[in-house]
């Protein structure tokens, strides 16, 4: 009697699962273009590690408000993956290297909200809605000389992840984009 | 008397007192109940020092993790954040 409850019960808990595993980006084939990177960065927090990062954050920056925000916008976040590299030179790296990334994307669920393409560089910014939330967050930005991947998975407000630069979170040394045709 | 009758005087065989091997060992024996309460002392110090030791390092090491996944993640979003508005920007100035 308890086996033939348990076994649908299981089956259901896995296909519950299912989708959401399905959907959740896998950055994959970029593994070979550190070696070639001047700067490379290289991030993975799961739901774990981005709840003693949101513990941390809010103990040690108590008295200003990025702690406090910095903090909301992990809450709700269940893993992050980044990886960036910067070169010296162009052509590092091939179109090519990003289709496995890009063929998930195209998969139902995913949907591209922002795209800005030239002859040089590209970006890309792709969300996944579940019940009228963000559920996941993908960035591919490809220029010249820099590659960078992001994936966010859980809900989030991009309106207060792009206010971060604005409450003080110091921006990332890029390098000097005059000149640059967009 | 010469040295050497001295000498065997002194060193004669003479047989113990009666009960001097019982009291050899009955002395021998550590005593119980001077010797317990020290002892236990010791290991309750040793076992408390050596709970501390290993919980102070279980934090120790919890927070550097925090620490660093803290870092982490701050990089990780000023990145998200900084590719976000850099795509939001071209966009507003193709459309202008």
């Amino acid at each position: 009697m308890r086996r033939t409850l348990l076994i649908p019960f299981i089956a259901v808990c896995v296909a519950s699962r299912l989708p959401a595993q399905l959907l959740q980006l896998r950055i994959t084939g970029l593994d070979g273009l550190a070696s070639k990177a001047t700067e490379s960065a290289d991030i993975t927090l799961d739901s774990n590690l981005l709840q003693m990062a949101a513990g941390f954050l809010a103990g040690a920056d108590k008295e200003n408000k990025d702690g406090e925000t910095l903090k909301q916008l992990l809450t709700g976040l269940k893993a992050i993956t980044v990886r960036s590299f910067k070169f010296k030179e162009s052509g590092q790296y091939r179109r090519e290297d990003l289709e496995p990334i890009r063929a998930q994307l195209r998969s139902p669920g995913w949907s591209k909200i922002i795209s800005s393409q030239t002859k040089e560089e590209s970006s890309e910014i792709y969300t996944r809605i579940e019940r009228g939330k963000v559920a996941g967050f993908a960035i591919i930005a490809a220029e010249p000389k820099e590659l960078t991947i992001v994936a966010i998975e859980g809900s989030i407000n991009l309106n207060d992840l792009s206010k971060l630069k604005a409450l003080g979170v110091p921006s990332i040394p890029v390098p000097d984009k005059k000149g640059k045709q967009e | 008397m010469n040295l050497e009758d001295e000498l065997r005087a002194a060193l004669r065989r003479e047989d113990p007192s009666l009960g001097f091997a019982k009291r050899v060992v009955a002395r021998a024996k550590p005593s119980p109940q001077s010797n317990r309460p020290i002892f236990r002392m010791a290991w309750a110090v040793a076992i408390a020092a050596m709970l501390l030791i290993g919980l102070t390092a279980t934090y120790e090491a919890r927070q550097m993790k925090a620490e660093r996944a803290g870092r982490d993640a701050v990089m990780a979003l000023r990145i998200a954040a900084d590719k976000l508005n850099n795509a939001r920007e071209k966009v507003v100035r193709r459309e202008n």
